[in-house]
């Protein structure tokens, strides 16, 4: 038999109901009590979760080794091979001197963009269940992190802190179906907005109809007013297609993120920007063609030599 | 007796919570992963009357919010956690075809999975919460379900030894 319920069931239900519903209130009104609640939880919480990341990272690595099984045989390959180009490069290191030094001179002009930042160390990931893209990094407050602040890996602009706690911090990763950044192009210095769509491409929108957008082109962040959240300068990623639609009010094209944000280990949170923009100066160089060395072969037929013919 | 029982479990679902945010969220899984306490708690749930469900829920739904990786308001979950397990303890209880047969239970605990998901997403988009495109949410309603599905079964032995050992049923095990 189906169960019907009785008055004192029903009151439990709605008065969980209401609950539930009242801290949703106080949270969204920014009631300090619901925010020190997670806060508490958050520090008290940050100790076991990295143990569980120290407990868990040779399962992880196993896992991501056998993924990666002919990846990794590849990069094998690739590092042996760079390995003898640096042993190479060694030798030609007292004629890179003079040239580095000649260099040094060129982008010291050019200026660079001279972040101040704190590094960290992946703690975890978030739960996809949220739908949401987040990670936990193991600086918080303590380093010097605060919340709207940028956050970047070795390719470019990984996220945003959104949350600081005392010894750890919550990333909004750019990918986030949330997140937005104002961005403008590399040369063109176009503007616009681009916004994440849960995967490792994003979405930018350009404000002016008139401009123009093209594959390959690069995506650097625009900044923030005392470059909070966004410093300015920092590679985002680079444009794969351009969405050409006559109807389109605006042009917009889809970005594949530099960073990869499934493999992030070490991140660096920038706690203090340049002096001043680093404009295009963060700009990845784009990869020369290797030239392939060609060789030129000759061949000219044999010429037929008189046969000899018998006489009697 | 109930919330005798109920407060008895409360340590239960504070190792899952535990163990969720120390080691599950390490894991980077294919197809979005899984949450370990959405799973328990419905679980629980369908073992459970609609009031303990209710309670469960709630207090899960607490747990879920509380999770640093929660990036909505708290009471978000709580809301949509209370809904779905005394949904899921309202079509199991009183039914022994449910509660008597596991592929039921799990069957009902997958489908509280998605179902407590769309759920969210939609209280979610009432609160104004950005959800990313529809692939996207498509892409991750399939994994947990897909997740939910494999997870469920291997837990389910546990959970109902421990049910039936608070609510002292164990011997209609």
């Amino acid at each position: 038999m189906r169960y019907g319920g009785d008055n004192r069931g029903r009151l439990l239900i709605i008065v969980l109901v209401v609950t539930s519903l009242l801290f949703i209130t106080l949270d969204l009104r920014g009631v300090q009590v619901i925010d020190g609640l997670r806060t508490g939880t958050q520090t008290a919480l940050s100790p076991v979760q990295k143990f569980g990341s120290w407990a868990v990272s040779p399962f992880r690595n196993f896992l991501s080794d056998v993924t990666h099984l002919g990846r990794t045989r590849n990069q094998l390959e690739k590092l042996k091979s760079e390995n003898d180009k640096l042993r190479l490069e060694l030798q030609n290191r007292e004629v890179a001197d003079a040239q580095l030094k000649q260099l040094k001179g060129v982008l010291d002009l050019a200026g660079t963009a001279g972040f101040k930042v704190v590094n960290a160390k992946v703690i975890s990931q978030g739960s996809n269940t949220s739908f949401t893209q987040t990670i936990t990094i193991d600086a918080g407050t303590t380093s010097g992190i605060k919340s709207n602040m940028t956050v970047l890996s070795g390719y470019g602009l990984v996220g945003v802190v959104k949350s600081a706690y005392s010894t750890s911090a919550l990333v909004q990763l750019a990918s986030d179906p949330g997140f937005r950044i104002g961005v403008r192009i590399a040369g063109t210095q176009q503007i616009g907005i681009l916004s994440g769509q849960g995967t490792r491409k994003g979405v930018v929108q350009l404000l002016d109809n008139t401009t123009l957008i093209r594959k390959g082109d690069v995506i650097l962040a625009r900044g923030s007013d005392n470059s909070r959240p966004f410093v300015p300068g920092v590679p985002i990623g680079e444009v794969t297609s351009v969405d050409n639609s006559p109807g389109a009010v605006t042009q917009t094209a889809d970005v594949k993120f530099y960073s990869n944000f499934s493999t992030l280990g070490i991140v660096a949170v920038v706690v203090s920007a340049a002096a001043s923009d680093p404009r295009d100066a963060l700009v990845p160089p784009k990869p020369r063609p290797t030239p392939l060395p060609t060789v030129t072969i000759y061949a000219t037929p044999p010429t037929p030599s008189p046969s000899p013919t018998a006489t009697k | 007796m109930s919330l005798r029982s109920f407060l008895l479990s409360s340590p239960l679902f504070f190792g899952v919570f535990l163990f969720q945010e120390a080691f599950v969220t390490q894991l980077r899984l294919p197809f979005g992963g899984f949450n370990l306490l959405l799973i328990v708690a419905l679980i629980w749930a369908a073992l459970s009357t609609p009031e303990i469900g209710a309670l469960t829920g709630f207090g899960a739904g607490i747990g879920m919010d509380l999770s640093q990786t929660s990036p909505v308001p708290i009471g978000h979950w709580t809301l949509v956690m209370i809904i779905a397990c005394y949904a899921v303890a309202f079509f199991s209880y009183g039914d022994d075809n449910v509660r008597g047969n596991p592929i039921n239970i799990i069957f009902l605990t997958t489908a509280g999975v998605l179902l407590s998901q769309v759920a969210y997403l939609l209280i979610g988009i009432m609160l104004g919460q950005e959800i990313g495109s529809i692939q996207h949410i498509l892409f991750i309603l399939a994994g947990t379900t897909f997740w939910s599905a494999i997870i469920s079964p291997l837990c389910l032995k546990v959970i109902s030894y421990l049910h039936a050992n608070v609510f002292g049923t164990r011997n209609l095990l």
